[in-house]
């Protein structure tokens, strides 16, 4: 057993077919999985594991594994792993009960069945409970989690919006400074203008009067000049004047250039200000862009999310409520195929062993009162000597009860031991199994031992007594032979005077040992009709198949489409099919399960209904089980398939109580009882359905017809339908038929143990019949080989009866042994089969071969039995 | 040479250790037409002698012709079919097919012959002319040896053979069949050798031979049989 993380164990089939050892490494990748949360997480913590051993697992006893709803849809191996490597562990798919003392019940009996049923129903009854509450967790969960994710997202967007409204407040301010800085630079401008304006005019004043005052300097000067004598004063003061006018030019050029210097000064410093309030108005700009760009982000993401949260809410209702199938071994394929088989096994096991217990009971019989016959003369003697009748009779009970005690004993350890084992191993070629545990069924041991002991000793102690009335003298002469006697045919002139003599005396002969003569028919017939029910039941068992996916189901694949998927994802689905080349056609059905009710018996079946009738055409056929013809539906009327009907005691016409899944019970009348051979069935249309369960139509599974297609396309093809998500399974009939054809190659065992069986003690009896033929008739055999017979003649003069009677026996064998195939067929029917009752010419002509090539045998050491007579000690044995 | 030569004889039974000696050297001549009785106490070799010379058994050595034939170095097929043609039985116990009416035993072993006498002929000459249509069980023990010996003469043979055919019969019934016997050959013409304990009927003979401890002791001719009728015993 795995004991860390990183071990598995697998099956046996996996080493060998994957050519691995215990040992080697595998990796394993499994899907990754949802937890509760609805978060994937990796299934698996350790993906390569070491293959620390093999197991068998009762899950899979099958060789088939049966279909998944994964990947190509089968399960080719398993593997177990050990619980730590698990990540998901909260997520259980599967619990496994053991009920409490059910090993006290064998599985699959009705006892076991009801045990199982009533723990089945009180689950049943928490079931509904459990569902919502696993229901409500997973929704409380995810609610939560998307409340909380709505609160955040509340919050972050309440956050964002403040922050930008803080940032537009900001840009806004800063927009206000702008403007105020604008106009106080323009107010400054205008202002310097003016100022510079008035200092300019007071400059270009001051420029007057300076000129004015230098033009009347000029004037006095050249007043002045005019006047020759100047005095000094007026000369000091012209030059003062002078003076103070180039003063008051140089003041005013002075002047001039502070004032250009002021206004350089000042253009510059408006420019400043001009730039710097270009570069906020830019800022703002930038900030502006940004503000809204990232509002609209925000609004995008805000979108988003709430998008987000609106899924996740809508996720939240597509929540499937929880499903618990609470199911029984019934439900998995491997054990009701190992059941059905060994049902079957039981059912031929009604029938054949009571014929064979009675040709065996024959044969003892027969040979025990030889024994006591031949005998006689000993007998005569023992009573001579005074031996009494007790004593005498005593001798042979001991020695036919110890015949009865060993080879009770050594039949027992064949049937009880070697048989079981044999077929135990042809179950091995389909299931795997442990090993067969033996056990001694005292009813039937016991009985059959009982049964056989008393016919013999019965038998014997007859005999005996019968031969010890006679006196030992009578006893020591040989019996009296038989008298002759006319039959007959003697008294029909017409025919006899016919027959040659040597015919003559066959035809004699033959009514001559009645008792042989029944024994040797009985013997031959029971061994023509045993094989030739054998070969039929092969027939039959072989015949299913090609019946049922021949004649009924000719459909390629079933697609299973998954519930609740949308009307257009349906259609959408379809549209591919259709255009799907490797399709050739398909039909568009409802399936459910259903139960039909005749009064309290009931039968599960399959209801199927086509969208339209004329979709099952070339998929499926509806025929009529009595004209073989096709049929088509009635309204309000359903068909059902022939081997529910007589399970039931249906027949056409009678009305039933039909179930669907949903245990809604309708009353419906059956138009036909239509052919089948796999399962049972109810088909009806459209109209019927809807208006009986007043529920719409819905395609659940649609069925196709393939082109031809070799397995490996049609696998592909499968798995290629299997990827779309709107399917939930795939089928593909081709491998679901080798499977039954697997199941049925089983039977096919057991028919070659039954016609090997029927054969040897078909040999047996006739061996057996051909001795006591040759002893009881010793003298007469003597006496036409003194009268000179040869070998063969003398051969002839027996195997004429010996073919006469081996001709009847045939005949009436193939007459019984088809009686005996259709009761066999009818006892041994599993219930979800129906066998088609048909016996194959070759079938015929096989048993009729098996049986003359024994006879033939059986004749050929006759022959040599013959000519070993000692005519000398067969006719002195008189004195 | 005679017709029937039996010359140096010997015949052994192997009784798992023990040897047993029931011919040896067993010699006599039997001249055709003749009615031989051979007697003897039992166990003297009297019926080995009829079973060889009969094609039944087989000599250990020595040689036994019958007209001219070497019976000993006959094998399987042959023997039968000197069985068939040359030799007829009759047995103390009549050994009659019991399914058979007596018309059909003779046929038994007329069909089988190419020579054989017509069986109703026979029958009338063993005066069973009205019983032919019975069964053995229905006719008397004399009757049912009738019959034997008409089936036995049927066949035509060459060589009548006869072990103890009065054994079972009572004086008068045994007469009556010696008388058959006698008149077979006489009329017949036919080989006829009668095996008997009882020597009282030995006159009736042509040949007598005494056989004693698994030899021919002693052989007698007589010149001058005994009607049958005149024996008395």
């Amino acid at each position: 057993m795995p004991e860390n993380k990183n071990e598995c164990v697998v099956e046996k089939k996996f080493l060998t077919e994957n050519n691995k050892q215990i040992g080697d490494t595998i990796r394993l990748e499994v899907e990754d999985a949802k937890n509760d949360d609805g978060e994937d997480i990796k299934y698996l913590s350790e993906d390569n594991l070491t293959i620390v051993g093999t197991v068998q697992s009762p899950l899979y006893i099958s060789r088939d594994r049966g279909t998944s709803s994964l990947g190509a849809g089968k399960v080719n191996y398993y593997i177990y792993i050990t619980n730590d490597n698990i990540n998901a562990k909260d997520i259980y798919t599967n619990i496994y009960l053991k009920l409490n003392n059910s090993e006290e019940y064998t599985t699959s009996s009705e006892k076991y069945e009801d045990y199982v049923e009533d723990v089945k129903n009180d689950i049943e009854e928490i079931k509904e409970e459990r569902e919502k509450a696993r229901y409500d967790t997973l929704r409380k969960k995810a609610e939560d989690k998307v409340n909380d994710a709505e609160k955040e997202l509340n919050e972050q967007k309440s956050d964002a919006e403040s922050e930008i409204a803080k940032a537009e407040k900001k840009l806004n301010e800063a927009k206000q400074d702008i403007k105020k800085a604008e106009s106080e630079i323009k107010t400054n401008k205008q202002k310097a203008d003016t100022e510079f304006k008035n200092a300019e005019k007071e400059i270009t004043k001051a420029k007057e009067e300076l000129q004015k005052k230098e033009e009347e300097l000029i004037a006095k000067e050249k007043q002045l000049n005019s006047l020759p004598e100047v005095s000094e004063a007026i000369k000091l003061e012209l030059d003062q004047a002078k003076k103070e006018v180039e003063n008051a030019k140089n003041e005013i050029s002075k002047n001039e250039t502070q004032l250009s210097k002021t206004k350089q000064t000042t253009n510059d410093q408006i420019k400043n200000a001009e730039k710097e309030v270009e570069k906020a108005k830019q800022e703002l700009q930038k900030g502006e862009k940004e503000l809204s760009k990232n509002k609209k982000e925000f609004e995008e993401k805000i979108a988003d999310a709430e998008e987000k949260l609106k899924d996740a809410r809508d996720k939240i209702n597509d929540i499937e409520m929880a499903t618990w199938y609470i199911l029984d071994r019934n439900a998995n394929a491997g054990y009701v195929g190992f059941i059905q088989d060994t049902d079957s096994i039981a059912n031929i096991g009604r029938v054949f062993p009571v014929v064979f217990f009675i040709v065996a009971t024959l044969i003892s019989l027969t040979s025990m009162t030889r024994m006591v016959e031949e005998q006689r003369m000993q007998i005569g003697t023992l009573k001579a000597l005074g031996y009494n009748r007790k004593q005498i009779t005593l001798k042979y009970i001991i020695y036919a009860g110890l015949a009865c005690i060993i080879g009770g004993i050594l039949g027992m350890s064949i049937g009880f031991v070697i048989l079981p084992k044999v077929i135990w191993l042809m179950y091995g070629m389909m299931y795997e199994l442990i090993d067969i545990e033996i056990e001694f069924n005292l009813l039937f041991g016991g009985l059959g031992l009982i049964l056989i002991s008393v016919c013999i000793l019965g038998a014997t102690i007859y005999t005996v007594l019968k031969e010890l009335r006679h006196q030992p003298s009578v006893l020591m002469r040989p019996k009296a032979p038989k008298s002759g006697n006319r039959v007959m045919l003697e008294r029909i002139p017409f025919i006899w005077k016919r027959l040659n003599f040597s015919k003559k005396v066959t035809v004699r002969n033959l009514f001559r040992y009645k008792k042989r003569f029944c024994m040797t028919i009985i013997g031959i017939l029971g061994c023509t009709s045993l094989i030739l029910a054998g070969f039929g039941l092969k027939d039959s068992v072989k015949q299913i198949i090609p019946n049922q996916f021949e004649n009924v189901f000719v459909y390629d694949m079933q697609i299973t489409l998954k519930d609740d998927i949308a009307e257009n994802e349906k259609e959408e689905l379809i549209k591919e099919l259709d255009q799907e080349e490797r399709i050739e056609k398909i039909a568009k059905t409802y399936m459910t399960s259903g139960k039909v009710y005749n009064g309290e018996n009931s039968e599960d079946v399959q209801i199927i209904i086509p969208e339209t009738e004329e979709q099952l055409d070339g998929i499926i056929y509806i025929n009529d089980t009595k004209t073989k013809n096709k049929i088509s539906m009635k309204e309000n009327e359903i068909c059902l398939t022939d081997k529910a009907a007589q399970l039931l005691g249906i027949n056409a016409g009678d009305t039933i109580t039909l179930e669907d899944s949903d245990e809604n019970k309708v009353e419906v009348k059956v138009s036909n009882v239509v052919e089948n051979y796999v399962q049972h069935y109810v088909f009806m249309t459209k109209e019927t359905y809807e208006k009986l369960y007043e529920t719409k139509y819905e395609t659940n599974v649609i069925l196709t017809k393939n082109i031809e297609l070799s397995e490996e396309e049609a696998d592909r093809l499968a798995t290629n339908i299997m990827d779309k998500s709107q399917v939930a399974s795939v089928s593909n009939i081709a491998s679901a038929l080798k499977t039954i054809e697997d199941m049925m190659s089983l039977l096919n065992y057991v028919v070659v143990v039954l016609i090997v069986s029927a054969g040897l003690l078909a040999f047996v009896v006739l061996y057996n019949l051909a001795n006591v033929n040759i002893s009881e008739r010793i003298r007469e055999l003597a006496t036409i080989k003194v009268l000179g017979f040869y070998d063969k003649e003398v051969y002839n003069y027996v195997a004429k009866e010996t073919v006469i009677l081996t001709i009847i026996g045939i005949i009436l064998g193939l007459a019984f042994g088809f009686f005996l195939n259709y009761y066999i067929l009818e006892t041994c029917e599993i219930n979800m089969l129906r066998f088609p009752k048909i016996i194959h010419g070759i079938s015929y002509l096989y048993a009729i071969l098996i049986t003359v090539v024994f006879t033939v045998i059986v004749n050929i050491v006759t022959y040599f039995s013959l000519k070993k007579i000692n005519m000398i000690e067969s006719l002195k044995s008189v004195e | 040479m005679s017709y029937i030569e039996f010359e140096n004889v010997n015949k052994q039974y192997k009784m798992g250790e023990i040897t047993i000696d029931a011919l040896s050297k067993t010699n006599f001549q039997i001249e055709k037409g003749e009615l031989v009785v051979i007697v003897g106490p039992s166990g003297a070799g009297k019926t080995t002698a009829l079973n060889i010379l009969g094609g039944m058994d087989t000599a250990t050595s020595g040689k036994v012709i019958v007209d001219g034939k070497d019976v000993t170095t006959l094998k399987g097929k042959e023997l039968i079919k000197y069985r068939r043609e040359d030799i007829g039985f009759v047995f103390q116990f009549y050994n009659l097919v019991q399914n058979l009416t007596a018309k059909e035993n003779v046929e038994l072993a007329t069909q089988i012959c190419k020579d054989s006498l017509d069986p109703d002929k026979v029958l009338e000459k063993v005066g069973l002319k009205d019983r032919k249509n019975n069964f053995p069980s229905q006719l008397s023990g004399g009757e049912q040896q009738r019959v034997a010996i008409a089936r036995a003469i049927a066949k035509n043979p060459k060589l009548l053979l006869c072990d103890e055919p009065t054994g079972a019969l009572d004086y008068k019934t045994g007469k009556q069949i010696l008388k058959l016997l006698q008149n077979t050959c006489r009329k017949g013409n036919i080989t006829v050798l009668i095996i008997t304990h009882n020597t009282a009927i030995a006159p009736m003979a042509d040949k007598i031979i005494y056989f004693k401890n698994g030899k021919a002791e002693k052989i007698e001719i007589n010149q001058n049989p005994t009607p049958v009728e005149e024996i008395e015993w």
